[in-house]
């Protein structure tokens, strides 16, 4: 990543990693799954912890990965 | 037993095996034979080991004859979902993307099968990494021109065609229930965290769920007896006691509290479906149940939630794929499905996360006053392969959009769920009943699908193939 030149969104920040055809196909693939997407950005769920669990004795379980 | 062996439920061939009736050597002949006659038209198995099933049906029969009997499921055959792994039988997860390799080593499902002394017949087909809703090239066997749903349409129409008598599944937002209704079979999503996911190729970590299709109620639960208990190997398997599931079965349910929660779930389906699920609603009603409606409005949110996990959760774990290209090797659905969880913010992730528990937390007011909830399935019966769109209730409608609405609540809140037959709409194709209940009481799930099974004989039609 040049440093001196502006942050492409795409390619820097999401790494879509496709080239401009593909990328504008994927965005029309996308446009219904946003709006659902959207639907949920509307709830106001401040007060809600969400459903992950940080387990910190994971790796010390028998037979447990890291 | 009149029927041919291939028809036959496990609960029938497990006594006759045990009383030396039934040989296991000839009952996996008899698969065998059945998937040569039928395989070509079906497509279910992508990979069939008869050497190595047959071997294991002789040891299972050597021990037999020496009196060594290890349960329900020894010399039974049975098709594993080409998403385990196996030390004996290669696995793809449904992907011939060049520079993808999983290790031969038993999936920790497929080894209590094998120590249960199941007959692992094959691999059965999967949609690529489990993605998708067809699983093709598979057919339906209730008609060959229609799809059997995925992505565990392979161990659908396996079991289904008579050509195993059980198999294992996955279900990361339908995948077994979906199947098991399109091919009127029975298909259990246990709790998350009662059956050890470790050795199968991930989808999304946190939705994935593992567990058995078959044909009846009491196969399932003998299913279930083997693979569910605690495993250190799945970071999200529970230690909790496991009870005897088939001791469940023919209990009554007069008194019990079944629920219908008539938003989401009655609010578009095709007709004969819901005409179908509410015959069943009664039936349960007539044996003695006490039906109880209310709405969860939240469920309104609940396909942005899952997307948002899924499409991110699958990207994660193509990751390396991704950077590298191959990719572009996928099918076309999943190439696009993986590329897209790029475009799902951290943020749209959490407050899915978020979403989540709200929504666990509105299924739990509704088990204060329930004991099941019941509906259908899926809102439509299987489709023809290659058409993307039906007509539901009216509209017209993406297969995608669909199918899963009304099995991926229970991924996102982890609850048990289950999927019998309860009807076939005009052109024959089966309909499916769902029913969930509370967090690791599968017991109540199958006492109640028992309950309805035994009273109706969807079970024992068979597909003409």
């Amino acid at each position: 990543m040049n440093d001196q030149l502006p942050l492409d969104p795409w390619k820097d920040i999401l790494a879509t990693g496709v080239d401009p055809e593909r990328l504008i196909e994927n965005l029309a693939a996308y446009r219904d799954i946003l709006a659902e997407i959207a639907k949920l950005r509307s709830l106001d769920l401040t007060d809600v912890i969400p459903a992950v669990i940080f387990e910190p004795t994971a790796p010390y379980r028998a037979g447990g990965k890291t | 037993m009149s029927e041919p062996l291939w028809m036959q439920p496990i609960e029938r061939l497990a006594p006759a095996i045990r009383a030396g009736a039934l040989s296991p050597v000839t009952l996996t002949e008899a698969c065998l034979k059945r998937i040569r006659q039928v395989d070509d038209r079906l497509r279910s198995f992508i990979h069939v080991a008869a050497d190595i099933a047959l071997a294991a049906a002789r040891t299972a029969e050597c021990e037999l004859a020496a009196g060594r009997w290890r349960g329900p499921l020894h010399g039974i055959p049975i098709g594993v979902k080409d998403n385990y792994l196996t030390h004996d039988m290669p696995t793809t997860a449904g992907t011939t993307a060049p520079g993808i390799a999983f290790p031969l080593r038993d999936s920790a499902a497929a080894a209590r099968l094998r120590a249960a002394g199941a007959i692992l017949i094959g691999k059965t087909r999967s949609h690529e990494f489990a993605w998708g809703n067809v699983t093709p090239p598979v057919r339906n066997p209730w008609n060959l021109k229609r799809v059997p749903s995925g992505s565990s349409g392979g161990s659908a129409a396996a079991v289904a065609g008579g050509l195993c008598a059980a198999a294992l599944g996955s279900d990361t937002g339908g995948s077994i229930r979906m199947p098991a209704s399109a091919c009127n079979l029975v298909g259990l999503k246990p709790t998350f965290g009662r059956v050890s996911r470790d050795g199968v190729v991930p989808h999304s970590w946190s939705l994935d769920h593992v567990g058995p299709l078959a044909r009846t109620v009491a196969d399932v639960a003998h299913m279930l007896d083997v693979l569910a208990g605690y495993d250190p190997s799945d970071p999200a398997c529970q230690d909790r006691p496991v009870p005897k599931h088939v001791k469940a079965l023919g209990t009554s349910i007069r008194g019990l509290r079944v629920g219908v929660c008539r938003n989401h779930f009655f609010e578009r389906n095709q007709v004969e479906v819901e005409r179908a699920v509410e015959a069943a609603i009664s039936a349960l009603a007539a044996a003695g149940a006490t039906v109880h409606e209310f709405t969860i409005p939240l469920l309104e949110y609940g396909l942005g939630a899952i997307f948002a996990i899924e499409l991110a959760s699958s990207t994660a774990y193509h990751d390396v794929s991704l950077r590298a290209g191959r990719v572009a090797h996928f099918q076309p659905d999943v190439r696009s499905l993986v590329e897209l969880g790029r475009f799902v913010t951290g943020p749209d992730y959490l407050k899915a996360e978020q979403y989540r528990r709200a929504l666990m937390d509105a299924f739990e007011r509704a088990f204060a006053n329930v004991d099941v909830i019941v509906g259908p399935t899926t809102p439509i019966t299987a489709w023809n392969a290659g058409e993307w769109t039906v007509d539901v209730g009216g509209r017209e409608e993406s297969v995608l959009a669909a199918s899963w609405r009304f099995t991926y609540p229970y991924n996102l809140t982890g609850l048990p769920a289950i999927s019998i037959p309860c009807g076939f709409d005009q052109d024959d194709m089966p309909i499916g009943l769902q029913i969930a209940a509370r967090p690791f009481d599968e017991v109540t799930v199958l006492r109640v699908a028992h309950a309805y099974e035994r009273v109706h004989d969807w079970k024992d039609r068979a597909p003409r193939l």
